[in-house]
């Protein structure tokens, strides 16, 4: 095999591998504040994907696509915000007892309404938006403009995440709120508002993958069923609550499946991923970087 | 004057279970209060009541005239009561300094007051200053539940509600926590403790309420207490 071929397969999977790490950082910043799954991460990306698309071509024009992906972001932000407000926030105010679990059925209903309501309003079919950029260099090795655009946005998403949750009052309480529930609450933060805020900006992620992924896995009501399992490999890969797991194992599970692809056969790409989810629950049911043990 | 009111409430932590019946207590400002009873007696629950944790189901609790019923915590902590649960309660991966910076919540916005806030705090803890940098998770217990303390008094409450301070802390610094409410309330703040350290209530409160089985069963002066400790303790020993 040559090295040329060889190496331009790792990178697809770098590539790969972090956009799914941005699905599983989305479902995981979610669950550690919430300790609630978000079974409808997929709908956010597919409404990222066709927010998107909506904007590319009929507002913004194929050339200011760089303007569609903050704006998808920042909808879909909104949008979490006030599904969080009206759908989920009522399962976990008042008493102390937490009903996580019927706030998690939740998500599992919208993921079925939203999945309907893309074929109500856009139709069954697939779109795609034009292309982002055209083929570039790494170097010496060529790669897709839209798959180079990807991970350069990525990158840049992941990089203000980190930015925002490291540095700011808000990334500080968002914290807080993952580390102890009670403790935030003794320092006077509203951890209800707390809950709204870490919603929001985990789907703004998924939005965001939607949105860049758009022109290479194209837009359909149910092109986030892919990146949700994927995103929900990469939890049981890194371990559930951690964002450092996620994103290794996303550029795990990116490599296996590219490296799976290229020499064995690329017809089994889902099955490589899959055998590394149960070599891993084998040996370290836990996940690479999970907690031992769940207290609750 | 009465700083805290506390009129026949009523409340538990499910439909048609009250664990407190009928609770009244009066704490006036600037005072140090205390409550001790046997296990189980709902001195727990009353605090977490007072600081919205809980919604009472009747009756009904005044902070300064203001009813607090529908309150959630982090509107009482604004009101001027801080909160400090037994055991610790604190961010473990996060530093010493930051876990304060998230005590002075509240006031956020005021650079100034957060300086002096955080200053205060380091004067009075030397402990922990000198691992401001440290994340929590690496403090010794005794520091850790310092640092959970701190937390909370960086924000110069009016009302400070604290719940079994000393449970599972060397003798040392179990001597410097009572030490330490006693200076803040000669500071000016109130204080209302829950201890299962008899003597320590006595020793620090000037009024005490008797919890048994969620109502008050004896409230009066510490002198009255001290007379009666011998009682006291016999009962909550058997536990009647
Ligand atoms: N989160 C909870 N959910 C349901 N019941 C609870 C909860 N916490 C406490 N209880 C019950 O409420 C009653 C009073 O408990 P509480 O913790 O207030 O007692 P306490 O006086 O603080 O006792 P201790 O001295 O052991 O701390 C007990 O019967 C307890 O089982
Ligand atoms: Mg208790």
């Amino acid at each position: 095999m040559d090295s040329l071929l060889l190496s331009q397969y790792l990178i697809a999977g770098l590539v790969i591998g972090i956009i799914y790490a941005l699905m599983a950082i989305g479902i995981t910043f979610i669950y550690s504040i919430m300790k609630m799954i978000n079974w409808s991460m997929g709908e956010f990306y597919m409404m990222g994907s066709y927010l998107q698309y909506f904007l590319v071509v009929y507002i913004l024009g194929p050339h200011l696509w760089f303007v569609g992906i903050p704006i998808s972001m920042a909808v879909i932000f909104f949008v979490g915000l006030y599904i969080q407000r009206f759908l989920l926030k009522p399962m976990f105010v008042g008493e102390m007892e937490r009903k996580d679990e019927y706030a998690t059925v939740i998500t599992i209903a919208m993921m079925v309404f939203f999945r309907n309501l893309a074929v109500v309003l856009a139709g069954p079919n697939q779109f795609a938006p034009p292309d982002y950029a055209s083929p570039t260099y790494i170097g010496p090795l060529p790669v897709s403009g839209n798959r180079f655009v990807a991970l350069v946005g990525t990158l840049l998403i992941l990089g203000l995440f980190y930015l925002v949750v490291r540095n700011t009052w808000v990334g500080r309480a968002l914290r807080g709120s993952a580390q102890n529930r009670v403790g935030i609450q003794t320092a006077g933060v509203n951890v209800l508002r707390v809950d709204q805020i870490a919603f929001g900006i985990g789907v703004s992620l998924a939005a965001a993958a939607g949105a860049l992924l758009a022109p290479i896995f194209l837009v359909w009501p149910e092109n986030g069923a892919v990146a949700t399992m994927k995103g929900f490999e990469i939890i049981v890969i890194g371990g559930l609550g951690s964002i450092p797991g996620s994103l290794v194992a996303g550029l795990l599970l990116g490599l296996v499946e590219s490296m799976g692809s290229v020499l064995i056969s690329p017809s089994f790409k889902d099955v490589y991923g899959f055998g590394l989810v149960l070599f891993l629950l084998a040996i370290r049911p836990t996940g690479l970087f999970g907690e031992r043990q769940r207290v609750a | 004057m009465s700083l805290l009111s506390i009129q026949d409430i009523s409340c538990g932590y499910f439909e048609g279970i009250d664990i407190l019946h009928d609770v009244s207590m009066d704490v006036g400002e600037g005072s140090f209060t205390g409550i001790i009873g046997p296990n189980g007696a709902g001195k727990s629950t009353l605090l977490k009541t007072i600081f919205g944790f809980l919604t009472y189901r009747d009756g009904e609790i005044l902070f300064i005239d203001e009813k607090i019923r529908d309150l959630s915590p982090f509107q009482i902590k604004k009101l001027g009561i801080s909160y400090i649960p037994q055991g610790i309660n604190n961010f473990p991966h996060m530093t010493v300094r930051e876990n304060l910076l998230l005590g002075a919540w509240t006031f956020k916005g005021d650079k100034d007051r957060m300086r002096r806030g955080l200053e205060r705090v380091y004067d009075i803890f030397p402990v922990i200053s000198s691992k401001r940098n440290h994340k929590a998770e690496f403090l010794s217990g005794g520091e850790a539940k310092i640092l959970s303390i701190a937390k909370e008094m960086i924000s110069s409450p009016r009302l400070l509600l604290v719940d079994e301070p000393s449970a599972g802390l060397a003798p040392k610094i179990v001597s410097y926590v009572y030490e330490f409410l006693r200076r803040s309330h000669e500071g000016g703040t109130t204080i209302l403790l829950v201890d299962q350290n008899i003597n320590q209530a006595i020793e620090n409160s000037e009024y005490l309420y008797m919890l048994e089985m969620g109502s008050v069963s004896l409230e009066g002066s510490s002198q009255m207490f001290k007379e009666k400790l011998k009682e006291i303790i016999r009962d909550s020993l058997i536990g009647a």
